[in-house]
């Protein structure tokens, strides 16, 4: 049984998962049940270093850069709609390939031309994040993001982290103004 | 009082101690009538019980703890006991349908929840909220772990019949959750003059917003300021200036009057005040008393020369901005005097508009859109031109009530 977190909480990987090398990060939501404007969510991660930024563009994987230079960070793909059962998108991070300098892996979903179509998070239903070992298809935990966002056009869903020699991963639900852009210069990415 | 935005949520412990709402909620447009109704919905967001959808024809649930009643201008009032519902309902979803046009057509829809006699909440949204829908979904009042508030501003195509589904109710032939038509008026209501059409881009695309901080990658049209820094109450400055007008036609031909333009805006406050500052009827405004909008100069000609200034002092303490500009008389033509105006918000955005015309008619124009958002300042660049602020304000739902005036 996956063990549920609630926002701002932790759980070691290492420790729940010994052995573990490959995760794959989930990330799901509801689409629309009402008629008007799709809505297009899109997962997007960050490589930052201990202090909190990148250490260049390539660190930022998104639709458009779906893999890291090492390998290590992987994007399936883009979905457009949010239909389908289960995940709707999904990283997939080799924590023994992740470079040394990367102390943690910031995963977020922010909502395509949010402000044009009027649309934020607290019109979607049913987002969560979930980890699951990608050797054996175990969810080791999972987030369920319920009601703690309303009207953010981004939002920061969990974090994979290094503490000591273990991996941890923290239910974040953070939410920011402004969409991709803002929350992508937040890590200092040049966009 | 708070005003939501469409997605906003709220444990309803933020807005009030009290188990007793009222909603109250009216819809303006160019359809003969707009329905208001209540569904009362279980833990799966069913309509499980038909006694529990409050409309036209079923006023009130059977324990009465919802019960609607009819306001003046079409508002209808909805009065909620939470601690009398029964537990098994456990979000109340207040809609609106229309028979005759569709949501994209209304100017707006407005609800007030108010507890102990005084508003704690207010959500508005206009028809550009909207597209083809027939029925929407305004605001949930809805249990999880605790009572909660959200708007919600989506709707269906489908109409009713589409929302009656959506809730999973049945819309067979029998006299069930559809609600009947109520039988025809003896007076119909006159017809309202329809609306403008939007305005068609009648502009090539405008220039992207010029944000010095920020430049947003898609699309470049808003940009928001927190408000939640500490000095929160900076001000937004607008300035228009223009050239000093006043052409010769021709060698002999008499010196028209020098243009005038003039700088003002509608706004609507938290609290629902609402107005228009412009220097017609010398409607200035006030630094320090509300709404702390304040319009420097009526500059007659273009002569000074820093133009014409309006300052949002509060920007905390606003719902809903509208800054615009109108050539008063002088010219018919922006470009011919070079009218330029430029927003500047305290964190050094600025969004710069040269005016142009799409056409002489078309004298009036929005040209920035400033909301509170939860604490937040959304600016958009407009620059949307309308034959008058009559027809400006009817694009933009603001309701006022527009008569001629010179100065």
């Amino acid at each position: 049984m996956a063990l549920s977190l609630s926002k701002g909480s932790n759980i070691s990987l290492s420790k729940e998962a010994p052995n573990l090398t490959r995760i794959l990060v989930g990330l799901g939501w509801d689409p629309r049940v009402s008629d008007g404007q799709q809505f297009d969510l899109d997962a997007s991660a960050f490589l930052l270093t201990a202090s909190g930024r990148v250490r260049g563009d390539h660190d930022f994987i998104f639709y458009n850069q779906l893999r890291s230079q090492d390998g290590s960070v992987e994007h399936t793909g883009d979905n457009r709609t949010g239909q389908g059962d289960g995940d709707d998108e999904s990283i997939k991070i080799d924590l023994s390939r992740v470079p040394a300098d990367i102390a943690k892996i910031v995963v977020g979903v922010t909502i395509d031309e949010a402000d044009a179509r009027r649309q934020n998070f607290g019109q979607v239903g049913g987002a969560f994040i979930r980890i699951v070992d990608d050797a054996t298809g175990r969810e080791i935990t999972r987030y369920d993001l319920g009601e703690d966002f309303s009207t953010e056009t981004a939002v920061v869903f969990g974090e994979v982290y290094r503490y000591g020699t273990e991996w941890k991963f923290r239910a974040v639900g953070q939410g920011f103004a402004g969409g991709l852009g803002p929350m992508a210069r937040g890590y200092g990415v040049n966009v | 009082m708070q005003a939501f935005q469409t997605g906003q949520k709220s444990p309803l412990s933020h807005l009030t101690t009290s188990n007793l709402l009222t909603i109250s909620a009216r819809v303006t447009g160019p359809a003969a009538e707009y329905d208001l109704s209540l569904f009362g919905l279980d833990a799966s967001g069913k309509l499980s019980d038909d006694r529990y959808l409050v409309f036209f024809n079923q006023p009130a649930t059977p324990e009465r703890a919802v019960q609607m009643q009819s306001g003046a201008r079409g508002e209808k009032v909805f009065t909620i006991d939470l601690q009398r519902l029964p537990q098994t309902i456990r979000r109340l979803s207040l809609t609106a349908t229309v028979d005759d046009g569709t949501f994209g057509q209304i100017d707006h829809a407005e609800i007030t929840v108010s507890a102990d006699g005084r508003p704690v909440a207010s959500y508005r949204v206009t028809g550009r909220d909207f597209q083809q829908e027939r029925a929407v979904m305004l605001f949930d009042v809805y249990f999880k772990d605790l009572w909660r508030v959200g708007a919600v501003g989506q709707g269906f195509n489908g109409g009713l019949e589409a929302l009656v589904r959506h809730y999973g109710g049945e819309v067979a032939d029998r006299p069930g959750p559809t609600p009947p038509r109520p039988a025809p008026n003896a007076a119909p209501t006159p017809p309202r003059p329809s609306p403008s059409p939007p305005p068609a881009p009648a502009t090539p695309p405008a220039p992207p917003i010029n944000l010095k901080k920020i430049t947003l990658d898609k699309k470049g049209e808003s940009t928001r300021i927190s408000l939640k820094k500490p000095g929160h109450a900076e001000p937004i400055r607008v300035n228009l200036n223009w050239d000093r007008g006043g052409k010769r036609s021709g060698m002999f031909g008499r010196i028209t009057a020098a243009a005038d333009l003039d700088l003002g805006c509608m706004f609507v406050l938290n609290d629902g005040q609402r107005g228009v500052i412009q220097a017609l009827g010398n409607s200035f405004g006030s630094e320090r008393l509300l709404p702390h909008i304040l319009l420097d100069k009526d500059d007659r000609t273009g002569a000074a020369l820093d133009g014409e200034n309006l300052t949002i002092f509060r920007p905390d303490l606003i719902h809903t901005v509208l800054v615009f500009t109108c050539i008063y008389e002088g010219t018919n033509d922006f470009t011919q005097v070079g009218a330029r105006l430029s927003l500047k918000d305290p964190q050094g955005n600025e969004i710069a508009v040269h005016l142009s015309n799409p056409d002489i008619q078309r004298t009036f124009c929005g040209i920035a859109l400033i909301e509170n958002i939860g604490g937040e300042i959304k600016v958009t660049k407009e620059e949307r031109y309308f034959v008058g602020a009559q027809q400006c304000d009817e694009h933009y739902g603001f309701g006022f009530r527009w008569v001629a005036g010179s100065k």
